[in-house]
């Protein structure tokens, strides 16, 4: 509680430091009391009826930043630094936090440093990489080419990658709603989302409305296939069958200049560790529903966001299979200001005759998981941001819900490019 | 089956064959680009603007139905100097269309043509809020350079589609007879703003300053990009008393209840300006620019719009 009551007093007096001295102090500028009562009232119906510009929109593919100089960048090369830090409590002793970038203990966590580096390489590639510096080291996150003169609408990336699947699985912390990943990507995908060493080929189809194709060929092994696949007890390649394959269809519909809806099927398929030719399979479909009214000066900006995945696995003796998903609700208010609210799913593993079954992989999870996040978050700029978000966990194997505050800052530092929509 | 095999590849070979098209598709970044290029390009080019005019083109939306466009583009035309460094890359990229990219032939960057103002001298940072190191992007509100961007897109459009170019040509010495005749007119009914000291919103009013004469005496954002805060919006309301500013300024993609306040109290005019061409209104360069002279006329006789 003391956090929540210091975190309010924090936020209450960030509009205040993003602006100068109070106009009372203002000395020799003329003017009335009432005036400049009459000026702060103004100023702050603009500022919760203002520019559909100004502060970023965070959630994925929203408003990018502003053009900016290229302090920390050469003629060839875009270079940003992006921090995130956050201040968390938790009530239980042991939380189920399972993202690699989550707060996961009470006290201070540095989520990550991010740094991006791209550049268009020549007339055919386009070159991008994330690398992530944490407490214990450093990470190449992604780096990967992208091809720039394919025909036939097709593309081709190659190098490492966090793979198309879904909605959020190959997007980075800064560009999410929410300071945690959802459960549901930790527990399929692990903390680091899926991602790997390979090839992706993507193609537009020539169709009046926005339909892409992509599959993707990526190594079974590491760390980031280490739930559902290989992982890092593998290695060794020895048929095609030893790699990942993902493959998704992504639909956009342009409903009006407004409102926008996006549609996601994904699946993919690779070898799992616990026997020879045991497999994995994920299934997901994600919805993206966005209204930015780009009428007039209203800020107002409302997103529904879900994705459901359905796994299946082959173990030893059983084919497992679970259930899980999440759906958000983002809403800004005002010109720097949002809220977000998110309910997520997760079921225990069942057995081909529907009956629970224990799961190798997550032994303790016998019941269904549900966890209601929401948060408040505030942009001085949008090279900065500011999230109080709180949630309760009602782990079904526990005999008592969870529940957690964090207290997060972001900030942003260099050329960082646009995101996708 | 046989049947259906062969219905099948029909419809296939009908939807291959759609992009198909015999004239120059031009894509522009904004809804004032998209007009000069249909001025330039008439019934030989089908242009269509990524924005829409009551949209900040510094904030649009990277949709996928954007990128869908520049797929099919023969000819991306942007405003450059990184208005929409923001939201254009990740389209072009998605587009996988490689004539459109930065640096060939399909791509235009309308920049180039312009004598720029407002480029900054020394290093530039983020605490001097949202500057374009490249200089100020909103050229369109000055005729004169609207002439010699169209000027640029009409050797472009010639380039890309030769067997036009003297379409292309024609058009231009017509849009650019009509907007000079056009230019003496406007210049004649806003001599009286020669001088005069003006408040805006924003930096978007560099060029029309620099067409016009009058005095940019101070901007409602303490910084480009950074939002009104009450001892600054005190300090310009004090200032522009003591100047008398004859009005104050601003596109209507801005709020407005501050610029009303401080109207108010000068006490001057409130001039709400269009942020770009009605394009797909079918209103052309020179109407809009029309439009926003009425609008600066109207101010300049005391009242608001």
């Amino acid at each position: 509680m003391t956090v929540l009551v210091a975190c309010t007093l924090f936020f209450s007096a960030l509009p205040a430091a993003a602006q100068t001295s109070p106009p009372e102090k203002d000395p020799g500028s003329g003017l009335s009391p009432e005036e400049l009562q009459e000026i702060e009232a103004a100023v702050g119906k603009d500022q919760t009826a203002s520019s559909p510009g100004a502060p970023g929109d965070s959630s994925p593919g929203g408003t990018a930043p502003l053009p900016v100089p290229r302090v920390l960048s050469n003629p060839w090369i875009d270079m940003s630094f992006i921090l995130d830090v956050a201040l968390a409590a938790f009530t239980a002793e042991e939380p189920l936090q399972g993202g690699g970038h989550d707060p996961s203990r009470n006290g201070f966590a540095l989520q990550q440093l991010e740094l991006s580096l791209s550049s268009v390489v020549d007339p055919y590639f386009r070159f991008n990489s994330n690398i992530v510096f944490s407490q214990f080291g450093v990470e190449i996150e992604e780096a990967y080419a992208t091809t720039l003169d394919l025909p036939a609408n097709l593309q081709l990336r190659a190098g490492q990658f966090l793979t198309r699947f879904g909605r959020l699985n190959n997007t980075h912390p800064h560009s999410w709603d929410f300071v945690d990943q959802p459960f549901v990507l930790s527990r399929v995908f692990g903390g680091e989302g899926n991602r790997g060493l390979g090839l992706e080929l993507s193609w537009l189809a020539p169709l009046p409305w926005y339909v892409e194709l992509l599959g993707s060929v990526t190594d079974a092994n590491g760390e980031s296939t280490a739930r559902s696949f290989f992982g890092a007890t593998q290695s060794r390649v020895v048929s095609p069958f030893d790699f990942q394959f993902t493959s998704a269809l992504k639909q956009f519909f342009p409903l009006s200049d407004a409102l926008s809806l996006m549609w996601g099927l994904s699946a993919v398929t690779g070898p799992n560790a616990s026997g020879h030719r045991n497999h994995s399979d994920v299934f997901g479909t994600d919805l993206y529903l966005k209204y930015r009214e780009v009428q007039g000066n209203d800020p107002t900006v409302l997103a529904l966001q879900a994705e459901v995945l359905y796994r299946r696995r082959q173990a030893p003796e059983a084919l497992l299979s679970d259930w899980g998903g999440y759906a958000q609700f983002h809403w800004r208010f005002a010109q720097r200001w949002a809220t977000n609210a998110r309910y997520e799913f997760g079921t225990a593993a069942h057995g081909q005759d529907g009956r629970l079954a224990p799961d190798p992989l997550d032994p303790e999870w016998t019941a269904t998981r549900q966890r209601l996040s929401a948060n408040l978050t505030f942009w001085p700029t949008e090279f900065s941001r500011v999230r109080l978000q709180a949630a309760t966990d009602r782990v079904g194997w526990r005999d008592e819900p969870d529940y957690s505050a964090f207290l997060a800052f972001e900030v942003v530092m260099g050329a960082h490019g646009a995101h996708a929509f | 089956m046989r049947h259906l095999f062969t219905a099948l590849s029909a419809a296939l070979l009908c939807l291959l064959s759609l992009p198909a098209h015999a004239n120059l598709n031009v894509v522009t970044s904004v809804p004032d680009l998209a007009a000069l290029a249909k001025a330039i390009g008439g019934d030989k080019a089908d242009v269509t603007s990524l924005a829409v005019p009551s949209q900040d083109p510094h904030f649009v939306d990277a949709r996928p139905n954007l990128a869908l466009a520049l797929n099919r583009a023969d000819l991306l035309i942007t405003v450059g100097l990184e208005l929409e460094v923001g939201w254009l890359p990740t389209l072009q990229l998605g587009a996988r269309n490689a004539k459109i990219q930065t640096g060939n032939p399909g791509y235009l960057d309308a920049s180039q043509f312009v004598k720029l103002l407002e480029v900054p001298t020394a290093k530039v940072e983020r605490s001097q809020g949202d500057v374009h190191p490249g200089g100020n992007p909103h050229y369109l509100y000055d005729p004169r350079a609207a002439v010699t961007v169209a000027q640029g897109i009409a050797a472009r459009m010639a380039q890309l589609d030769s067997k036009n170019a003297a379409t292309f040509q024609a058009n231009l010495q017509k849009f650019t007879t009509d907007l000079e005749k056009a230019r003496a007119d406007w210049e004649k009914r806003l001599a009286g703003l020669r001088g005069a000291p003006v408040i805006s919103y924003h930096r978007t009013t560099a060029y029309l300053s620099d067409w016009l004469g009058f005095t940019q005496l101070a901007f409602l954002e303490p910084k480009p990009g950074i939002p009104p805060n009450p001892s600054h919006v005190a300090k310009v309301l004090t200032e522009g008393r003591a100047q008398k500013a004859r009005f104050l300024l601003q596109e209507d993609y801005y709020p407005d209840t501050t610029s009303q306040l401080v109207a108010s109290k000068l006490p001057a005019p409130l001039v709400v300006i269009p942020g770009g061409t009605n394009f797909r209104g079918g209103e052309t360069y020179l109407q809009h620019l029309e439009d926003v002279v009425k609008r600066l006329e109207q101010g300049l006789a005391g009242k608001g719009t």
